[in-house]
């Protein structure tokens, strides 16, 4: 099982479910790529058991909401023009 | 004629080390928050810096933190005695600086560039290979630059930047940062590389001197390779980038070369910040691209870790930016005794000490001073009398209290420039970095007639000469230890 977490700018009660989001995600696997970004499009659920992977989710000032979403990422997404 | 300073880094840890104002720390230590955590607790215990032997995951690393959060280490930067007081490292640093003009740096060959000695270009360039500290437990990522600068050059005019603007690691070849719009680098890119969508060239030097970092993070009024040569009293040496056109100091520890990309804006922070809050929240900043990566051998990464008094965004902005606005100041013909800014304020609050030669004279202080390229940074402008001790904070709250009227010595403008990272400011304030501004005029009134004035009512003000001299030679006699 993977395990990510994101940032929201809204409050956790508005975080959309089950449906389809573009954002960024951080790997938290150990080592020396720990915290890694790469934007995603991705599904969540605040129910920790729905989808394979786990969420964590942080609000904008970095506040680490203390459940675990769980997490399908659908594909990782490039944003910065080839060649750069 | 040179000064005496530190060519590197390394010489710089020596000397800190000798003066007892750095330590080595050779337990292993790891780079996921425990080194951050040192370093904050050294900030706030005003401790001495520690220098990292060994860093978990990182064979070949050193680290070193907190590199100049104390007088101190500023004084031992500029080749002092660690001793000096204040007043005079401000008056040394005045002085070195006063110059309009200084010197062009000197071009090193690379074989005699330290940080030439590895060379990492393509896939080899990789961000994760480095160290990079989480400073705070929720910031948004791993931050690279914490005690550095970006070089970076004008479009259409010889202009170089040196500023210091922090960036996270994303991935492996991407960095993401805040490049405020009225910094020199911010006008250089947003006004002409984004609209032409054109990539920036820009060079990261971590763990530079420390004068030459002194220099990137003043707001100097010259190009800042050349404000370096006049703290030296020398050239500063530099090299040519591997990747481009750019030149950075020879002897830093880390160089990062690549591209700003234009008109592309990642996720970036939240950040401990200057300020002591994570204020600016997670958002779309400028987005930097590596394509090589040299260093020393064993480079040692410094880190500097913002959050509450003191650590080197607020010692250092404050000593510069207070020591910019005494020149400005001077140069306007303003009869000024001497300006300090607290580094406790977080750079928000000045102490501007003035003979009160006519009436409003503060308000022309606070609009000369708001009204500046400095304007931004600060939003607090305390006026007080020649009399005053500008260093003293207990006779800043005694001016506060008592010489300040409530309503016509507080003068408030609402529209300022002001920046995203103000803890009290509301979102929309941040977003377009709007701010008030506030002069606290602690000067009585010119047109007071001379028997309305109160008197000060302290030992040097109402004895006589005589009976000072007295009291102050029998001090001990009478019993006193002090
Ligand atoms: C440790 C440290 C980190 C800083 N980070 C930033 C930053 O991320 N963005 C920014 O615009 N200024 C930052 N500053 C302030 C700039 O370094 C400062 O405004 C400097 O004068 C910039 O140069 P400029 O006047 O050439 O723009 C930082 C300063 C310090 C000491």
């Amino acid at each position: 099982m993977a395990e990510y977490d994101t940032y929201i700018l809204t409050e956790f009660s508005e975080l959309k479910e089950d449906e389809e989001i573009l954002g960024v995600l951080r790997d938290l696997a150990p080592g020396t790529r720990k915290y890694r970004s790469t934007y995603a499009r991705f599904k969540v659920s605040k129910d920790a058991a729905k989808y394979p992977d786990r969420l964590w989710v942080r609000l904008g000032r970095g506040q680490l909401v203390p459940t675990p979403c769980s997490i399908s990422v659908i594909e990782f997404v490039n944003v910065i023009p080839k060649g750069l | 004629m040179a000064y005496k300073y530190y060519k590197d880094n390394r010489a710089y840890i020596e000397a800190l080390l000798k003066t007892g104002d750095a330590i080595v720390v050779n337990d292993e230590v790891d780079w996921d928050l425990e080194m951050g955590a040192i370093v904050r607790r050294v900030c706030e215990k005003k401790s001495p810096s520690p220098y990292f032997k060994k860093i978990k995951d990182y064979p070949g690393f050193e680290g070193f933190g907190a590199p100049i959060a104390s007088y101190r280490k500023l004084a031992v930067s500029l080749g002092l005695d660690p001793e000096t007081p204040i007043p005079a490292i401000a008056k040394e640093y005045l002085s070195r600086t006063a110059a309009d003009k200084g010197q062009k740096p000197k071009i090193l060959n690379a074989k005699d560039a330290p940080c030439k000695e590895v060379v990492w270009t393509g896939d080899e360039a990789d961000l994760f290979r480095l160290p990079a500290p989480m400073v705070h437990e929720g910031d948004g990522g791993r931050y690279i630059g914490t005690w550095h600068f970006v070089v970076a050059k004008d479009l259409d005019t010889p202009a170089i930047n040196w500023g210091m603007y922090r960036q996270m690691v994303f991935d492996e070849k991407t960095m993401v940062g805040p490049v405020l719009p009225f910094s020199d680098m911010g006008k250089m890119f947003y006004n002409k590389y984004a609209p032409n969508n054109i990539p920036m060239p820009f060079a990261t030097v971590i763990g530079p001197d420390p004068l030459s970092a002194i220099a990137s993070c003043a707001p100097a009024a010259i190009p800042e390779d050349e404000f370096t040569s006049l703290l030296m009293g020398e050239p500063v040496e530099v090299v040519k980038c591997e990747t481009c056109d750019l030149y950075v100091p020879a002897h830093a520890e880390i160089i990062i070369e690549g591209v700003i990309v234009p008109n592309v804006m990642i996720e970036e922070a939240p950040f401990g910040e200057y300020t002591g809050y994570r204020t600016s929240p997670r958002e779309k900043r400028t987005v930097y691209r590596v394509t090589a990566i040299t260093m020393r051998k064993n480079p040692i990464l410094p880190i500097s870790n913002m959050g509450i008094p003191t650590d080197e965004g607020q010692l250092l902005r404050s000593f510069s930016l207070g020591l910019e606005m005494e020149r400005m100041l001077r140069d306007q013909g303003i009869p000024i005794t001497g300006v300090y800014m607290l580094p406790e304020s977080t750079h928000h609050l000045v102490v501007v000490g003035v003979k009160p030669a006519y009436a409003n004279i503060a308000t022309q202080i606070g609009q000369l001073v708001f009204g500046s390229k400095l304007g931004p940074w600060f939003h607090l402008v305390v006026v007080v009398d020649d009399k005053t001790d500008i260093y003293s904070k207990d006779e800043l709250i005694h001016n506060l209290s008592t010489r300040c009227h409530p309503k016509n010595g507080i003068i408030i403008t609402e529209q300022g420039v002001g920046t995203p990272l103000n803890p009290y400011a509301w979102p929309e304030e941040r977003k377009y970095s709007r701010a008030g501004k506030v002069i606290f005029d602690c000067l009585f009134p010119p047109e007071w007639p001379t028997s309305m004035v109160p008197i000060k009512v302290s030992f040097d003000n109402v004895y006589p000469k005589e009976i000072k001299e007295k009291v102050l030679s029998k001090w001990n006699q009478y019993g006193f230890k002090d």
